[in-house]
């Protein structure tokens, strides 16, 4: 559709077939370029996005693949460890469904800062891959955070279970 | 009582939105002037309700009425008074119906203003306006009502999100709105000129300055969410390519496409089809971006929960592309132009390279930001991209746009001499070559930077070149200097706002060049005494001090000096704002501005019993003020485009009166 303003009637005095050659060619060298870039930034810059119990169905095959996964999480179980000056270890749980638990997956961030919405009931997207150890390892700066949403059925003793509105988490890059 | 008042308010809003559509359509088919009037008026009484609906919201909110499920939900009985007014549009329902009164604000202004100019549109405008107004008057009175009961009993509320409560977060939402529902105008007139078959340059004289105003508002919601991010987020940056900051920034590109695009058909008649596609694509990009960020249809950073309102977002979106797409079908052999493109170089092909930029960058967005659903779709598996892929594919053509913007003003229309065009460019290409160069004897060496510092630099210097050109004219002609200045701004101010919004702009791109390539971070814990180095500056920790605020606050503040090259510079205070009741912390980052770079530090973490350790994570950001510079001038020149021109104001007055005069029986 871009193109019938200026190519419709091409044939007139004015407008040369030379000419309309030359903005079909541009057109299409920059629409390549784009093409280009687009497929260029896919490469190594995407990621499976996985919940907790779809991880643990693949573990196999997911095992070591860089991920996202998603997840609530455990208020118990958030630990932040202060290993030496230069290193710290952020470490909490995350399920699919509170109320509903299946499987729990530990997730291990380290020198990430405590983040302000790291809290019981907090729906948690961590980028990293599975350890070792068993933990999941967030890369640096893979570690996003949303806050409980979930307001519709919250109820008064509900924890601070805000009102829906968005936020993003400290813990991006750039 | 009140709830109820609100809510009856919404209901006669959204019957009267119905009876609008209906009865102009009816008007429109016997031509009959008094039915389309009574659509217009019912159109333009749904302002006042939403006054009244609001109204009601905001006293219940400021009587901390808890047995409304939604007071409960954003605001408590502490939360000071300005916050109870702003929590309005702090939670779902509450923001649908404050973007319902923005809506019903500028369809009744545009309604009433328009009605003696473009009188054969108008029976057609009242129908596309009245759809954008059902729809969302719907959301709110059926699927989110924000004065729904609460179904317990509570004393005390939840109270607004503390990361909200910051000014950033409180104009940010509004600005935004008010860009978002803007462009519903244009694209009202627009489908209102495809319908009447009117496809002359009407339309768009009648939208302009809506187009400018929306646009600005548009542009001032971005950047504010940018600004908030930087002070409130704690990660030292200010844009993370998440799907709901990319939601608002697509309108905001088709848009830009669309302002550059109008410029074309108003000189040369080109590009009907194309401007017209680019008014409804923004719309619906609109519509788009608002489904994204209600819906929470992609998981993104910060989506709304998993509401119920996707469905109908969705499908309204559908019938309203079906809608437009049908219409510019229809009317297709209208919009052909009789002029044609004649060369490469004329500022006709520059123009359209600009639209290719733009809708390239959309693409690449758009791209990535549906990709998870894309994929899924195709390959049964969700999957995202990240950050890195935004950069890598849309760097590269914002700096081709940062290159336009020096270039085409130089050329002409129809074709303009490589050789003189040539000549223009010269000098300037030389004088960013030697920024450029003294940048790396500095010790900057990173050839993408340099590259982008190369373009800013250029189309910074043929910018300045504009107003030199313009103003040395004026003061040939016996002007004094500062008075053909003002003088030029005035007498054509759409061009020259432009170059000033290019000059923001520019600035902007050289702060996020230097933010982004240089950025320098650290995380380090200290014992009172200790000090840590990260680039030229150094900050030692004296300790900690922790104190009441005001509600129900518990402040932990560090106590830090900071020094640049062995000098003192000031101290810094990095605190924890912790909200005993609700248990939410929240990190306030300690920053000392400069021309230079940003130092920013948070604490991260601290010795509980004895006050006397803590980690801090610290980043250097250089340049970054120039982005909140350069955020200010594009608003300057933003201003001074949309102002009328005095000219242009008495001539509109003049015709105004010639055709009452006309009207007028004798």
């Amino acid at each position: 559709m871009t193109d019938t303003s200026w190519t419709r009637d091409a044939d007139t005095l004015l407008e040369p077939r030379t000419n309309r050659l030359k903005f079909v060619v541009g057109g299409i060298l920059i629409a390549a370029a784009l093409v280009f870039l687009i497929v260029n930034g896919m490469s190594g810059n995407t990621q499976l996005y996985k919940t907790v119990d779809e991880y643990y169905a693949e573990q196999s095959r997911l095992a070591g693949r860089d991920l996202r996964v998603a997840g609530m999480v455990l208020g118990e179980s958030i630990k932040f460890t202060q290993i030496d000056a230069t290193h710290s270890r952020l470490e909490f749980e995350i399920v699919d469904d509170l109320e509903n638990p299946g499987q729990r997956l530990r997730v291990v961030a380290m020198n990430e800062p405590l983040p302000d919405l790291l809290q019981h009931e907090a729906q948690a997207l961590v980028e990293g891959r599975m350890g070792d150890d068993g933990a999941f390892h967030a890369n640096e700066g893979g570690l996003f955070l949303k806050c409980p949403t979930r307001y519709e059925e919250a109820k008064p003793p509900a924890a601070a279970a805000s009102g829906g509105a968005s936020h993003p988490a400290k813990g991006s890059t750039q | 009582m009140l709830a109820d008042l609100g809510f009856a308010a919404l209901l006669i809003a959204f019957f009267a939105s119905i009876y609008a559509a209906v009865v102009a359509f009816w008007g429109s088919r016997r031509s009959d002037e008094r039915l389309v009037e009574s659509a217009r008026n019912a159109l333009v009484v749904i302002f006042p309700l939403m006054l009244l609906a609001s109204a009601a919201l905001i006293t219940l909110l400021l009587q901390s009425d808890f047995s409304v499920a939604y007071v409960y939900e954003v605001s408590s009985t502490e939360m000071p008074t300005y916050l109870k007014v702003t929590a309005l549009w702090g939670g779902q329902a509450g923001g649908l119906l404050f973007w319902n009164l923005i809506l019903a604000a500028f369809t009744a202004a545009a309604m009433l203003r328009k009605w003696h100019d473009e009188r054969e549109l108008m029976p057609y405008a009242l129908i596309v306006a009245s759809f954008t107004q059902i729809f969302f008057l719907g959301l709110v009175t059926f699927y989110e009502n924000p004065f729904a009961r609460a179904d317990f009993v509570a004393l005390e509320g939840q109270g607004l999100n503390p990361l909200l409560r910051h000014p950033g977060m409180i104009i940010h939402p509004p600005m935004l709105y008010l860009g978002f529902t803007g462009f519903t105008v244009p694209y009202t007139f627009a489908m209102a000129a495809l319908i009447a078959g009117k496809l002359d340059i009407g339309w768009i004289r009648t939208t302009r300055r809506w187009t400018l105003v929306a646009w600005l508002f548009l542009s001032l919601g971005l950047i504010l969410g940018g600004r908030w991010a930087y002070d409130v987020l704690g990660w030292g940056g200010y844009w993370a390519w998440d799907p709901v900051e990319n939601a608002s920034l697509m309108p905001w590109l088709a848009g830009t496409a669309f302002l550059h695009s109008v410029m074309i058909q108003e000189k040369r008649n080109m590009f009907k089809v194309w401007t017209i596609v680019l008014v409804i694509l923004t719309y619906l990009l609109v519509i788009y971006g608002t489904f994204i960020v209600r819906s929470g249809v992609i998981s993104s950073v910060h989506a709304f929960a998993q509401s119920e309102v996707g469905q109908p977002f969705f499908i309204f979106l559908a019938l309203m592309t079906l809608f437009s797409v049908y219409w510019v079908l229809r009317r297709r052999d209208e919009l052909g132009s009789q002029n044609h493109l004649q060369s490469l170089t004329s500022r006709e092909a520059a123009f359209l390279l600009n639209n290719f930029v733009f809708m390239g960058i959309l693409f690449a967005t758009f791209w990535g930001t549906n990709y998870p659903i894309l994929s899924e779709l195709v390959v049964g598996e969700r999957v995202t991209v990240g950050p890195p892929f935004y950069n890598q594919v849309n760097g590269p053509l914002f700096l081709v746009l940062l290159l336009l913007m020096g270039v085409a003003p130089l050329t002409m229309w129809y074709r303009t001499s490589l050789q003189r065009l040539g000549r223009a460019i010269l000098g300037p290409a030389a004088a960013a070559l030697a920024f450029v160069v003294a940048l790396f004897a500095l010790g900057i060496d990173n050839w993408a930077a340099l590259v982008g510092m190369w373009v800013v630099a250029f189309s910074f210097v043929l910018t300045l070149l504009e107003f030199w050109k313009g103003t040395r004219a004026r003061v040939k002609r016996g002007e004094g200097p500062w008075q053909a200045f003002s003088r030029l701004m005035a007498r054509s101010r759409r061009r020259y706002g432009g170059y000033w919004i290019h000059l923001g702009v520019l600035i902007m791109a050289f702060g996020i060049i230097g933010s982004y390539f240089f950025q320098q971070e650290t995380q380090i814990r200290l014992n009172r005494g200790e000090s840590v180095t990260l680039g030229a500056y150094e900050m030692a920790f004296n300790g900690i001090r922790q104190y009441a605020g005001a509600d129900d606050l518990l402040i932990r503040e560090a106590n830090l000096a900071l020094y640049r090259d062995g000098e003192f510079l000031r101290e810094l205070g990095p605190r924890t704002e912790l909200y005993t009741r609700t248990g939410q912390p929240m990190t306030i980052p300690g920053v000392r501005s400069s021309i230079a770079d940003d130092f920013y530090v948070i604490m991260v973490n601290w010795e509980t019993v004895t006050n006397d350790a803590a980690t801090f994570r610290l980043y250097v950001n250089p340049l970054i003020n120039w982005v909140w510079l350069g955020g200010l001038i594009f608003i300057f020149g933003t201003l001074i485009a949309a102002w009328p021109e005095a000219a242009e104001a008495k001539a509109t007055t003049a015709t105004r009166t010639r055709r009452r005069t006309v009207v007028q029986p004798v």
